[in-house]
Order: structure tokens, then sequence, then C-alpha cells
């Protein structure tokens, strides 16, 4: 995030971020000790597995909710620059890393990986959108 | 695009922090259009405008 002075716009997706965070984090300790435990099947089981990624998709419509109310056309136009960085970053390793899957012995990626990684790309991302228009 | 927003902030004295609280942005936003890096949007561009009472044609120039 290229943070700006006294943006409201920003203090309110830092702390929908967090809150997301937090609730995702409550879903998913409990969730883990439910398979561990009691082991459940069919629909209950679907529907278990899939609940500490709502807030995960939460924290997906935080972003979109920062994009819509952030006033400053400069700071968004970054912001939206720094995403489509991280999407792309995302999409790049995903793809090469099929390919390597399907042709090669590399281990196979984690599902559950791209999130962070996708984050991870945004990160690079703002920093090199920050440094072009610092 | 090139401007003259430089020129009318130092007229006014007002410093890029004090252009960005009167058109509610950040200092990084003034310093950006200031130095031609973005082009403001419409909105913003009347807002400059009007602030320095004068014609967007008068600010901002799309000539070499």
């Amino acid at each position: 995030m290229i943070c700006s002075t006294n943006n409201p716009a920003q203090k309110r997706f830092f702390s929908r971020f967090a809150v997301a965070m937090l609730v995702y984090a409550a879903l998913l300790v409990p969730t883990i000790a439910i398979f561990v435990h009691y082991r459940p099947s069919g629909l209950l089981a679907y529907g278990l597995a899939i609940l500490p990624a709502l807030p995960i998709l939460g924290m997906l419509v935080v972003v979109g909710l920062y994009l819509a109310e952030e006033k400053d056309e400069f700071i968004r136009n970054m912001q939206i620059q720094a995403l489509l960085g991280g999407i792309g970053g995302t999409l790049a390793l995903v793809s090469v890393w099929g390919f390597l899957e399907n042709f090669t012995q590399v281990p196979r990626l984690e599902l559950l990986l791209v999130y962070p990684a996708f984050w991870g790309f945004v990160g690079l991302s703002t920093a090199v959108v920050w440094l072009r228009n610092r | 695009m090139k401007n003259r927003l430089r020129v009318l902030r130092a007229e006014r004295e007002w410093s890029q922090a004090d252009l960005a609280e009167r058109l509610e942005v950040s200092r990084q936003s003034v310093n950006a259009i200031e130095t031609g890096k973005f082009d403001p949007s419409l909105p913003l561009a009347f807002k400059l405008a009007r602030l320095f009472e004068t014609t967007i044609e008068a600010i901002f120039s799309d000539e070499g």
C-alpha cells in the first residue's frame, strides 16, 4: 500500500483488512480442529472447508471498496498499477509453474500459496510503482 | 503535459503541502502533477483552475 498521511480511505482499508484477517484466523483454527477430531464428511465437510476462504474473499472486497472510496486519483492510480502488477506476477508464476509441473519434476504448487504469492507480487509491484513516481 | 502549477503556487507562496490541502489530495499527487508525471482528471483540473482563479488552458498546455 502506497500510504499518504491522513487518508480516511486508507484508514478504513487497514481496519477492514485487519478485521478480515482476524475472522480468517478465528475460522481457520476451529476448522482445522474439527477436521482433526471429528473427521466430518459429505456436505458438512465441503461447507466447513470453504469457511476459512470466506474472509479471504472478504479481503478482496475490502480492496475493491478501498479503490471505490479513494478520493486521491493519483494514489488510486498507483494502487491500481500495483494490484495489476500483483495479478500479472501471480498469473505468470502459476502459468510457468503449471508447464514446469507438466513437463518436469518440480513439486506440485500448493494452491493455498497462490493468494499469499499474489500479495507478495503486489508488495514488489508497489515498491516499483513508488520508485517510479517518487 | 506541461503545466504552470509550480509558478502559480510560488506566486502565492504556497508549499506543495498547502496546495494539496486546498485540493484535498496528497502532497505526492501535487508533486506528480507538477512534474508532469501524472495528468489530473478533468474535475481535478477544474478544481485547480477555480483555486487559481484562471482557466484550465492557462495552467496546462499540451504543446511540446
